[in-house]
């Protein structure tokens, strides 16, 4: 990777832009500048067939005049004139717009927590070869088997920085690394081919195992081929991490930002301290996680990372804010004001979201049931309402489980209901914890859902 | 938004877009003066040539961009923030030993260029060692091109002031169609700018961007019962797609779906007969064939790469994916490999008739390119993506397509939609009716469909003669500007997912 922008370099890039855009008439000013510096080696269909980097360093501003809000970036941060043209244009589209008279002005500055495992220098020098090599891993130990095809895949080694400063003195400066390794696989029999399946890995520090990340890709790929219909009825569902993540998105997580509460899109307005899931179900909000895939000091707007009790044993806590809804309601920010790089304003998001693990483990949870469905991977997820928490997706593969083991595997088979319901029928919450995208959780079990077979 | 394979990757996702919330891609090129534009051209094409002549590349090009954003997001008539922006970058792709190296920078500096270059060059021969089957490209036409836009209303040309006032107006009337409408989110985006492609077979294009899009969403409520809407608009043209698409006919359509659904009741899962409509035909095209078509995807295992030649529709099904239609979102002149687009037959009378290629598939399966290879912005490689994908209308009315429809149901507007390699589509429903005894019923919420490909196709057994095309945004990985769209069809047995 080429050399970083250094600590200094970004802070004072921040700085000195919203010392420029306050001369400009800024009332309040907010300057974020970032880095993210990428290497991947990519896989296609049983080989490595390419190799990438990517550079990426931007400024984004956000003034308010007169109550009104502008937003300007650029990704050309080497030149003065490119970010004083932006101001100007952050100026211009706060000018043309209007006054928002729930504008509280921008956070105040607050001491930072120190985070843990979020950055290994080692990964930073990792070079294409060392990449090659991990994705061969992966690619071998996933060959073993003839009838499995490796479709698509990689192994990526990141570094991204940020540096955020605001008129009220606040300044912050964070960074971090991240390796990944991932396979998508289907097995092919005579005419038949599985459904996609897939496995990562993923570390802020410079450990994965790419020949588990292959294995299982494999194992999950060829117990996909043999297929047996199932008939439609309620039954136990376990949800694996990948299931949950994609269902738990685009509904629940809408469910608990404060914005969409406070703007009567949330079925949990007015719910804080009432009951909204199995009395198995407590969610932390955690950006400060060791090693979370989404740790860091601070949010989008500066405000340090916590860990905020969002569901706690089935009563609803506390919502996600950012700066701006939170001053609405009276109350603090809980850190989750989140970008999509320099390219936009903050908006709330989760940061690691934690369902707490319980004390059963994996295979104690599947032989607790009768009969059910071991569900990985979903199709349709965000086709959900997400406002009702209404959903009807269809499980690729999934697994049918009568008397605690896996019989079969089974395509096609959709499953319905309202995700609110399924929260409150949580019969088991397992051991086996692991991150996958802002979801933290381990394996759960699941009464009574609509299974719709053929 | 539609998704093509559930293949996911967190951790990138959490290294360079962090959100899928937001918007993805947009450009817009910042006006050149005319003797940048050849000091470009020159920079760009000795760029090739170093990795052609220095460091042995069997293929190499680059793709500079240079795009200017307007985006604005309202929420109930506040302006949460108006936003610009202005982005700079190269794209370079070289071809090595047989495996593709790729380095984006964001800067048309010719000193970092050629670093980044040799560097794309070194890369490619790292990766290249275990190479089983070298990457080889199909022949092209060598191009020479310059593509003007001509935009009736430019947004470039509009005031913010304007487009805050056309985005208050959607805001303002789907908040004031019903009481029971309690949000209203308007994001817009507007992309304008110039893409410079250039490769060392001697081809040279330039090319103006320019897109017009706006996503609404609604949400209405009554006792205790939530219901949602969303609504996308898109353009080619420029920002006279208000004119048509007006604040006033978008808002009506937006909050009666909201408030329709809050008195429907939940579909039966289970098997049945529907009537589509030309917006769900359109995602059923792009889910339950359109992914299964990219030969990329055809490659890695997918159902198609065995059946070009043969009939796996019935004989009412023909499908197309075109990149020539007038204004329509997924509408340009050249990829983004130099190759110019087309109109691409795929299903014909229910027979497989072609697939959608870049240089690298066609050469596999000794086929011409299609124009097919679109890459979102300057950091990002090309990839086979569809462009405008729909059916061809055949003969039938509205009438007769429900006229014997007994027990069933009526979809009419979809909410997202997502495909699978082994042919299993999914598309979820915003808007959707009974049909009871050969007439449109109540309305359903909470409704999917979901079968495959292969046995689903056969079952569509009559196709309207209307015609409508929607614009939308498809995720592969990378976001692209796509239409899709049809007649009103009728399917004789697919799945439908329902609690009740």
């Amino acid at each position: 990777m080429v050399a970083v922008l250094k600590k200094e370099e970004m802070l004072s890039l921040a700085e000195k832009a919203v010392k420029a855009a306050q001369q400009k008439g800024a009332e309040d000013a907010e300057a974020y500048v970032y880095e993210g510096q990428a290497t991947n080696i990519g896989i296609e269909r049983g080989q490595i067939t390419k190799n990438s980097r990517i550079i990426d360093r931007g400024l984004g501003i956000r003034v308010a005049v007169k109550r009104a809000i502008g937003f300007a970036y650029t990704n050309t941060v080497e030149k003065q004139t490119a970010i004083n043209d932006i101001i100007d244009k952050a100026l211009k589209a706060a000018g043309a717009s209007n006054p928002d008279w729930d504008w509280r002005g921008l956070p105040e500055k607050k001491a930072y927590a120190t985070t843990e495992n979020t950055f290994d220098q080692g990964i930073l020098e990792l070079g294409s070869e060392d990449l090659v090599n991990v994705a061969s891993i992966m690619l071998d130990s996933a060959s073993a088997d003839k009838c499995v095809f490796p479709i698509e895949g990689g192994c990526g080694a990141a570094y991204v920085a940020n540096a955020l400063a605001n008129s009220n003195g606040l300044a912050g400066f964070d960074r971090g690394t991240i390796i990944e390794c991932s396979l998508a696989t289907v097995a092919k029999k005579k005419n038949s081919v599985t459904p996609v399946c897939f496995e990562f890995n993923a570390n802020r520090n410079y450990k994965v195992d790419p020949e588990w990340v292959g294995k299982e890709a494999a194992r999950l790929a060829v117990s996909a081929l043999d297929t047996k219909q199932i008939e439609t009825k309620n039954m136990k569902l376990i949800l694996t991490q990948f299931a949950l993540q994609e269902l738990l998105y685009f509904t629940l997580v809408n469910a608990v930002k404060a914005d969409n509460v406070q703007r009567n899109q949330s079925p949990f307005k007015g719910k804080i301290g009432a009951e909204v899931a199995s009395e198995n179900v407590t969610f932390y909000d955690d950006g400060l996680v060791r090693g979370g895939l989404r740790t860091s000091a601070f949010d989008g707007e500066g405000v340090p990372h916590q860990k905020t009790l969002v569901v706690e044993k089935g009563v609803l806590r506390s919502f996600l804010y950012d700066h701006y809804a939170a001053k609405k309601d009276g109350v603090e920010s809980t850190g989750n004001a989140s970008r999509a790089g320099y390219l936009s304003t903050p908006g709330i998001e989760p940061s690691n979201f934690r369902l707490m693990p319980g004390t059963t483990s994996a295979d104690e949870l599947m032989s607790e049931v009768d009969e059910g469905l071991l569900v990985y991977y979903l199709q349709g997820a965000h086709s959900s309402n997400p406002v009702s928490g209404e959903f009807s997706v269809v499980a690729t593969p999934a697994w049918k489980i009568k008397k605690g083991e896996i019989a079969h595997c089974s395509r096609g088979v959709m499953l319905a209901g309202n995700i609110f319901e399924v929260l409150k029928n949580v019969s088991v919450v397992a051991n086996n914890e692991r991150q996958v995208g802002q979801l933290i959780s381990p394996w759960i079990l699941v009464e009574n859902v609509r299974v719709i077979g053929k | 938004m539609k998704k093509s394979l559930s293949i996911k990757n967190p951790a990138s996702s959490f290294l360079s877009k962090q959100n899928n919330f937001i918007f993805y891609s947009d450009y817009r090129y910042a006006n050149l003066p005319e003797k940048d534009e050849k000091l470009l051209r020159d920079i760009l094409t000795r760029i090739n040539e170093a990795a052609t002549q220095k460091w042995g590349a069997e293929y190499a090009e680059a793709r500079a961009q240079s795009l200017f954003k307007t985006m604005l997001t309202l929420k109930e008539g506040r302006v949460e923030a108006a936003k610009q922006g202005i982005e700079k970058g190269v794209a370079l792709r070289v071809l090595v030993n047989g495996a593709w190296g790729f380095a984006s920078v964001g800067s048309l500096n010719p000193e970092i260029l050629t670093n980044a270059v040799s560097e794309a060059c070194k890369m490619a021969k790292a990766a290249s060692p275990r190479m089983n089957v070298p990457i080889k490209l199909a022949k092209t036409r060598v191009v020479e091109d310059r593509v003007k836009v001509v935009s009736k209303k430019n947004p470039e040309e509009i005031s913010i002031e304007d487009k805050i006032k056309t985005t208050s107006a959607i805001n303002q009337n789907t908040l004031s169609y019903d009481k029971r409408v309690k949000s209203c989110t308007v994001d817009y985006l507007d992309l304008t700018g110039k893409s410079f492609f250039a490769n060392s077979e001697g081809t040279f294009i330039e090319l103006d961007k320019l897109y017009v899009w706006s996503r609404i969403t609604a949400s209405a409520l009554q006792n205790g019962v939530f219901a949602f809407s969303r609504e996308e608009i898109g353009s080619t043209n420029g920002y006279e797609v208000f004119d048509t698409e007006t604040p006033e006919k978008v808002g009506e359509r937006l909050a009666k779906r909201a408030i329709q659904q809050l008195e429907a009741k939940t579909p039966k899962g289970g098997n049945c007969t529907v009537v589509l409509g030309p917006n769900v035909v359109g995602v059923f095209v792009h889910e339950a064939f359109g992914h299964l078509a990219e030969a990329d995807l055809a490659l890695s295992g997918g159902i198609l790469a065995n059946n070009l030649g043969k009939k796996i529709a019935s004989d009412v099904v023909t499908f197309y994916d075109d990149g020539t239609v007038n204004g329509a979102f997924g509408s340009f002149k050249y990829d983004d490999e130099g190759v110019q687009t087309q109109k691409t037959l795929l299903i014909k009378d229910g027979v497989v008739a072609g697939l959608l290629h870049n240089r690298e598939t066609a050469q596999k399966f000794n086929a011409e390119p299609t124009g097919n290879a679109r890459a979102e912005d300057f950091r990002v490689e090309p990839i086979i993506r569809m462009r405008n994908t729909y059916m061809a209308p055949r003969d039938h009315t509205f009438e007769e397509l429900i006229e014997n429809v007994r027990a069933g149901y009526y979809f009419k507007s979809f909410r997202g939609g997502q495909a699978n390699i082994d042919g299993t589509f999914q598309v979820g429903i915003q808007e959707a009716y009974e049909i009871v005894n050969g007439e449109v019923g109540e309305p359903v919420r909470g409704a999917s469909i979901s079968g495959n490909t292969l046995e689903t196709l056969f079952k569509v057994d009559a196709v309207g003669k209307d015609f409508e095309l929607w614009p939308g945004r498809c995720g592969k990985g990378q976001t692209a500007f796509i239409c899709d769209g049809g007649p009103h069809i009728r399917v004789n047995e697919v799945t439908v997912g329902g609690s009740a």
